[in-house]
């Protein structure tokens, strides 16, 4: 990281000066020390970010089943405990499989919102749109609080299913804002071209405005599913007592104080999604190399 | 995590007139999405309202009332945990605005593009992993046996560990504020991106100090996405709960955990759900002051 940093700083600071030829006396000490204090200051914020992450992962090979300093010596017993824990295995198992659901299920809801909300006028749009930017407003505890009563109601049993149907209500909005920004900045005439040169509908939506699409959906299908795999809230209320992951980690470290087997399991989920993350931007970077197209960086993030 | 949505949407006027045959498939379109969110969005929101003017009986509902709200709001125990959250959550906003401006703007005007996307992936890959990971992470460092006490024992500065540092306030302040740099940091910066970095070079050439140019050119120009970034972190602080509950001690007693305990420990509705639509209504309003606010922001900065 610092050896990235510290090129970033020095080529910020000879753009600088590449940009004022005429520049006197004082003005390249400040810069450089402009320079230096942009770097340490990315610096502390990758520690903040890093930091905690890194100590965890240090502590699940801590031989010792209370963790404090100092070390007491290297160990991978905790990394076998928590793949046997029966308790570590139904909870991932749980999570997973609820991700593996919400996810297609949250893509193929926001991409038809996102088309409902800018490709045509009609009636209602507004509220339409309105009304799917409720979930990304509305903190998800108050969702969750109301979710359980609304079911406890209608006396619907709390258990996965609930879980998927409550992820699925928070995480397509967010699909459908994703997909939305991606279509604004679509040039239509790329559509109408093909349609003029004779392409029919289907052949426009599968050759022009899907291809187009794919970054996003990408994008989108990552987020929907860590914000499934990973929350918290909604799952803790609607799910009854069934365990995935998050709710397992938080009965575990309310109930006991730290626990060695919490920090090996959650080293590998963590470097599992970094994983997932380091696979997609790969796959994105070949893709726009391939395809030339100067992709806005934006486009990964919402 | 929290909720995303692109800070700044340009207007969709110009998007709607491509298809043709459009005259039913903008509404055939938004069938599904609507029902789903109809029944399992703003059923569960009409839900909380009736139940928070139910009497409390073990049947769930017993007759219209006031007393949930009234006792919310003359009860001084709740007076204080309200006070605690106001303090927690703000102080926390505080912090990550101080983070997330400079970052943002280091992001967005002082690092070359290839670096850029790279930066952003790592600060939104930070947050996105698991909160409650990042948590309990905090709890080894906060700790009695944690990071901090350790060094500071070891080096000579304290005899004792302290044990204020985990389990109180200042330590739900400091897990919080760790959790939503990115959030609020990604809209600043996407505010900064549409700045013309010649304009900092006038001012720069025209002798203007470094402070002069943040508070006449750069923060005015940051405004629309400060508030975003409002909007995205501040309302869904106020309804955290876990870190509350698992670094906040008896200090650190916010709303959320009190509408928690309403809810799902003592079984009281009524009070647990008034909690939550007044907290709903308060959210509502500073996402819609927030809004307007970047709207005339950016009005202003564009004319």
């Amino acid at each position: 990281m610092s050896a990235t940093t510290t090129k970033i700083e020095s080529e910020a600071t000879a753009g600088e000066q590449r940009g004022r030829g005429f520049s006197v006396g004082g003005r390249e000490g400040r810069a450089r020390a402009a320079a230096i204090t942009r770097w340490v200051f990315l610096a502390i914020v990758v520690v903040i970010l890093y930091g905690p992450l890194l100590i965890l992962a240090l502590f699940s090979f801590n031989d010792s089943i209370v963790i404090a300093l100092p070390f007491k010596g290297f160990t991978l017993e905790w990394y076998r405990e928590a793949l046997q824990n029966p308790l570590v295995r139904e909870s991932l198992k749980n999570s997973l499989a609820v991700a593996l659901v919400v996810t297609p299920v949250a893509l193929i809801l926001g991409t038809m919102g996102a088309f409902a909300t800018t490709r045509f006028r009609y009636k209602g749009r507004g509220s339409v749109a309105a009304l799917s930017a409720g979930p990304l407003i509305v903190p998800w505890l108050i969702l969750a609080v109301g979710a359980l009563l609304f079911f406890s109601k209608l006396k619907v049993p709390l258990n996965l299913r609930t879980i998927v149907v409550m992820h699925i209500v928070v995480a397509f909005p967010l699909v459908a804002a994703i997909v939305t920004a991606r279509l604004i900045r679509f040039d239509h005439r790329m559509e109408e071209a093909a349609r003029d040169l004779g392409a029919t509908n289907r052949e426009v939506l599968r050759y022009i405005t899907l291809p187009h699409l794919v970054p996003a959906l990408a994008a989108a299908a990552i987020l929907a599913f860590s914000y499934s795999f990973n929350n918290f809230v909604i799952s803790f209320f609607v799910g009854g007592f069934e365990l995935t992951f998050p709710i397992w980690v938080f009965s575990t470290l309310r109930h006991a104080q730290n626990v060695p087997i919490v920090n090996a399991i959650s080293t590998l989920v963590s470097l599992a999604q970094l994983l997932i993350v380091y696979v997609a931007w790969r796959l994105w970077r070949r893709r726009s190399k391939k395809m030339a197209a100067n992709d806005d960086p934006m486009d990964m993030l919402w | 995590m929290v909720a995303t949505a692109p800070p700044i949407t340009p207007s969709t006027e110009d998007t709607t007139r491509a298809r043709p045959k459009g005259r039913w498939a903008g509404p055939i379109y938004s069938i599904a999405p609507t029902m789903v969110l109809l029944a399992l969005f703003l059923g569960p929101m009409f839900i909380l309202l009736y139940y928070s003017f139910q009497k409390a009986s073990l049947a769930g509902a017993g007759g219209w009332t006031f007393d949930n709200y009234t006792s919310i709001l003359t009860d001084p125990t709740y007076g204080k945990v309200m006070l605690t959250t106001v303090m927690i959550c703000t102080i926390s906003m505080l912090i990550m605005l101080a983070i997330g401006l400079p970052l943002a703007y280091i992001l967005a005007m002082r690092t070359p593009p290839r670096f850029e996307l790279l930066l952003l992936l790592m600060l939104v890959i930070a947050e996105e992993l698991n909160p409650l990971i990042r948590i309990y992470a905090w709890r080894m460092i906060l700790g009695r046996g944690g990071v901090i006490n350790w060094t500071l024992q070891t080096i000579g500065l304290i005899d004792k560990p302290i044990d204020s540092l985990l389990f109180s306030s200042t330590a739900v302040v400091i897990v919080l504020s760790t959790t939503y740099i990115s959030f609020t940091t990604i809209p600043i910066y996407a505010a900064l991106k549409a700045v013309d970095p010649d304009l900092l070079e006038a001012a720069d050439d025209l002798g203007a100090s470094f402070f002069t140019r943040c508070r006449k050119i750069l923060l005015p120009l940051a405004a629309p996405g400060i508030f975003v970034a409002i909007i995205l972190v501040y309302i869904p602080l106020y309804s955290e709960f876990a870190a509350p509950a698992l670094v906040g001690g008896t200090s650190g007693y916010t709303i959320g955990n009190a509408i928690q305990e309403a809810i799902l420990e003592s079984g009281n509705r009524g009070v647990g759900s008034a909690m939550s639509f007044m907290l709903l209504v308060l959210s509502g309003a500073v996402a819609w002051i927030g809004y307007r606010m970047a709207k005339i922001r950016r009005l202003q900065a564009t004319s």
